[in-house]
């Protein structure tokens, strides 16, 4: 007991002595943290306008890291050798690194000149004011917009303005494993051209040897997260969808959406067509080591299907009872608020160049990826693939999902795709979770 | 900086100054406090600059309207009323209450058990010792990709192995609504339960041996031992321990992150994964940071009524 008591007492008098230097410590974190709070809010594009040689240097950040990372270097190397005022250097991530990174960055005046991102993802961002509008390049007739792809310009358009240039317009194709097909007794040249053909397909190419429950291969592969929207895109088969055409209803809960749900989640539960809770990467992983028959992607799989040395073939996917569901992915270029005239006027040069005949040439022979212009179709020969997702009449007919929509991120990740997720986890019925979940989209909208 | 400029010479300046005893003795507890400050401020000034700074910051973000770009919004308590009637909010708190009243009491009993195991001599102690700790040294970015690639249901060693006694996960342990949530909680136990054992670990070497001779002659046997000598003698660590593995369950974000990133159906979303979603995905850096701040506060109010509670059966020796 006298120890302990001892013990306290002492630590009292070094409390004493320690008080006038904790109120001076107080008082400097109060002090410091005041100031901190008044440097708010300052935004917009920074950094030297030229290098050592006078030239506009301009940072282009995007998120092509796969095979068509080489394609993209080669048509920014021959724009930066094409002239000597403007040099273009390309700063490649993760797209998700991209998204993380690009708000933080361009809040810190330190962020890029040039900004690639999946137009979908772009009105988000523009309605919280990072880009910079381009309508201005669109009405200059040098650059030559007049032959591009209408559905990959109107992508990045957001209540009326446009504040993206394309990079790319790429529909999703169906791809799909001819062994396996021949393997379940199935023509190898004739992939299924609707969905009850599909519907008739699956039970022979969803394959549960050992009879445990759980099949060995899966008639498809369909990721319902962290993907490319096709689960989504499949609503437009039965002349549904996520909203109305203007982005301001849901039509999650009409008849024409629940119809074509009810079609592919009893399809994934019943048939067990595809494995259930795949991420993108999950699905290109199965359908990239045959345990998947059919795959719905972009060509940016192609180099990866064949490198895995499968015997594939390409068809435009399915088309629903009522309409063609082809999704298209668009990937645009954009400007940061406050960028200066200098280096708008440098990005526009680059963004003629890039969608010029002679730069969607480069483009589509190094990626696979279709050109952004009808015109030069017949110059991309190094690839077979571009001609393919090219196709007159595949381009016609595919939509990108949500174009315009400020709140299009939102509501696939927090509604669609949980909705999705619960209705094949059995979690309820198709017509209680979609209804449940159009409140949810109307809410967004409404915002 | 400047605070060491200036105190230097006076700590030096006083050494000589040798005459009456009353002053020397002040000085002497000045001296010695100073000197505390002094080793202290390399430390308090990160502290500011990384933990206060940016403390002090999100609450006065947590009532704004702020998305990073445009100067903040003053809007006063609406972040705080809108959290009360928001779905996604009371999910989260659900799920990181479960994480932490499941995850919290297992990871302290295992590293306790796994502790007094350690504790005797046996051959390849050294050797499980390192095994237990090992993942605790280990990014957490990693562990949970590993586990990740070990749980996926077709190329994954733990599914494969499972499926052998006939457990056969259809879809993914990390994907299915039933499963995911223990498994995460499984790598959250793992990934901590061998730095709770090691405290556990000094705090048995630092019980004296008579204590049990003393407790063995009364002849208490092996459980009343631990009863009765051990479990006390190590209360000083349990309420470390405790309040430790309670605050960093209640933080559980990156195992989650990378192994489910909130789903499936925010079934895994913790309130620090929500913070994420609201200020990276969503933009909403003040409803973000209100979020947090109930965090902050939840974390404060429990690891007091845990200190007070556990306070109180101190044992001191």
């Amino acid at each position: 007991m006298k120890t302990q008591h001892r013990r306290r007492s002492r630590e009292r008098r070094l409390f004493r002595a320690a008080r006038p230097l904790t109120a001076v410590a107080a008082l400097t974190i109060a002090g410091l943290a005041l100031a901190g709070c008044t440097g708010q809010g300052s935004g917009g594009g920074g950094g030297d306008e030229t290098d050592a040689s006078g030239k506009v240097t301009l940072d282009f950040w995007n998120g092509f890291t796969g095979p068509d990372g080489p394609a993209l270097q080669k048509v920014i190397d021959d724009f930066n050798a094409s002239q000597d005022g403007v040099e273009v250097t390309a700063n490649i991530m993760p797209w998700d690194t991209l998204y993380q990174k690009v708000l933080t960055s361009v809040a810190g005046n330190d962020g890029p000149d040039i900004i690639a991102m999946s137009a979908s993802r772009m009105p988000q961002f523009a309605s919280q004011g990072l880009f910079e509008g381009l309508d201005d390049y669109y009405t200059d007739d040098a650059h030559d917009s007049a032959a591009l792809a209408t559905a990959a310009v109107d992508a990045s358009v957001y209540d009326g303005v446009n504040y993206g240039v394309p990079v790319n317009f790429t529909p999703m194709m169906m791809y799909y494993n001819k062994d396996l097909f021949s393997a379940a007794g199935l023509d190898p040249e004739a992939p299924p051209t609707t969905w009850d053909e599909l519907a008739t397909m699956v039970p022979k190419l969803t394959v549960d040897e050992n009879g445990d429950g759980k099949p060995e291969q899966y008639a498809l592969a369909i990721a319902d997260h962290e993907t490319v929207p096709v689960m989504a895109s499949l609503l437009w088969g039965t002349g549904g969808g996520i909203t109305n055409a203007e982005g301001t209803e849901s039509t999650l809960a009409d008849p024409a959406s629940i119809e074509a749900l009810d079609f592919w989640v009893s399809l994934i539960r019943d048939q067990k067509a595809t494995q259930i809770g795949m991420s993108g990467a999950d699905a290109d992983k199965l359908f990239q080591t045959e345990k998947a028959a059919i795959e719905i992607v972009g060509p940016w799989m192609t180099t990866g299907f064949d490198e895995a040395g499968l015997n594939y073939g390409l068809a435009k996917p399915p088309a629903g009872p009522s309409d063609e569901a082809v999704l298209a992915d668009v990937v645009s270029m954009g400007l940061p608020a406050g960028t200066s005239d200098a280096k708008k006027e440098a990005a526009y040069e680059f963004f003629a160049y890039w969608n010029s005949v002679e730069g969607q040439t480069t483009w589509s022979d190094g990626s696979g990826f279709p050109p952004n212009r009808a015109d030069v179709a017949d110059k991309v020969t190094a690839s077979p693939y571009p001609a393919i997702f090219g196709a007159e009449d595949v381009t016609s007919v595919s939509k990108t999902l949500l174009p315009g929509i400020a709140a299009g991120g939102p509501i696939m990740e927090t509604i669609f795709n949980p909705s999705v997720q619960k209705a094949l986890n059995g979690e309820g019925s198709v017509q209680d979770i979609f209804t449940a979940a159009s409140a949810q989209v109307q809410a967004e909208l409404d915002k | 900086m400047t605070t060491t400029s200036t105190a230097e010479p006076r700590v030096r300046a006083e050494r000589p100054d040798t005459s009456p005893p009353r002053r020397r003795r002040m000085s002497v507890t000045g001296r010695r406090s100073l000197t505390a400050w002094l080793f202290l401020t390399p430390t308090l000034l990160i502290l500011i600059a990384f933990t206060v700074y940016p403390m002090v910051q999100a609450a006065y973000l947590s009532f704004t309207d702020y998305n990073l770009i445009r100067a903040a919004q003053w809007v006063g308590l609406d972040n705080y009323v809108e959290l009360l009637s928001d779905d996604a909010f009371w999910n989260a708190f659900g799920n990181t209450v479960l994480y932490a009243v499941v995850v919290t009491p297992v990871t302290v009993v295992l590293a306790l058990a796994f502790a007094l195991m350690l504790n005797q001599a046996f051959l390849g102690r050294a050797f499980a010792r390192t095994a237990i700790f090992l993942p605790f040294i280990v990014s957490l970015g990693i562990i949970a990709i590993a586990w990740a690639f070990l749980l996926d249901p077709n190329i994954g060693l733990l599914s494969h192995w499972l499926s052998l006694v006939g457990i056969v996960p259809e879809q993914g342990w990390l994907s299915d609504p039933r499963y995911a949530m223990a498994a995460v909680m499984v790598v959250g136990v793992w990934k901590n339960v061998g730095f709770y054992m090691v405290i556990y670990l000094a705090g048995l070497q630092s019980i004296p041996v008579d204590m049990y001779e003393a407790a063995r002659l009364d002849g208490a046997g092996v459980w009343q031992r631990f009863r009765n000598v051990t479990l006390p003698l190590l209360s000083n660590q349990t309420l470390l321990v405790s309040v430790l593995a309670l605050i960093a369950t209640l933080q559980a974000f990156d195992q989650i992150y990378v192994m489910t990133r909130g789903g499936p159906f925010f079934r895994t979303e913790t309130l620090v994964m929500l913070v994420y979603r609201q200020g990276f995905q969503e933009l909403r850096f003040g409803y973000a940071s209100a979020i947090s701040f109930v965090l902050v506060l939840f974390v404060f109010v429990l690891s007091m009524v845990q200190f007070g509670y556990l306070r109180r059966k101190q044992v001191t020796y």
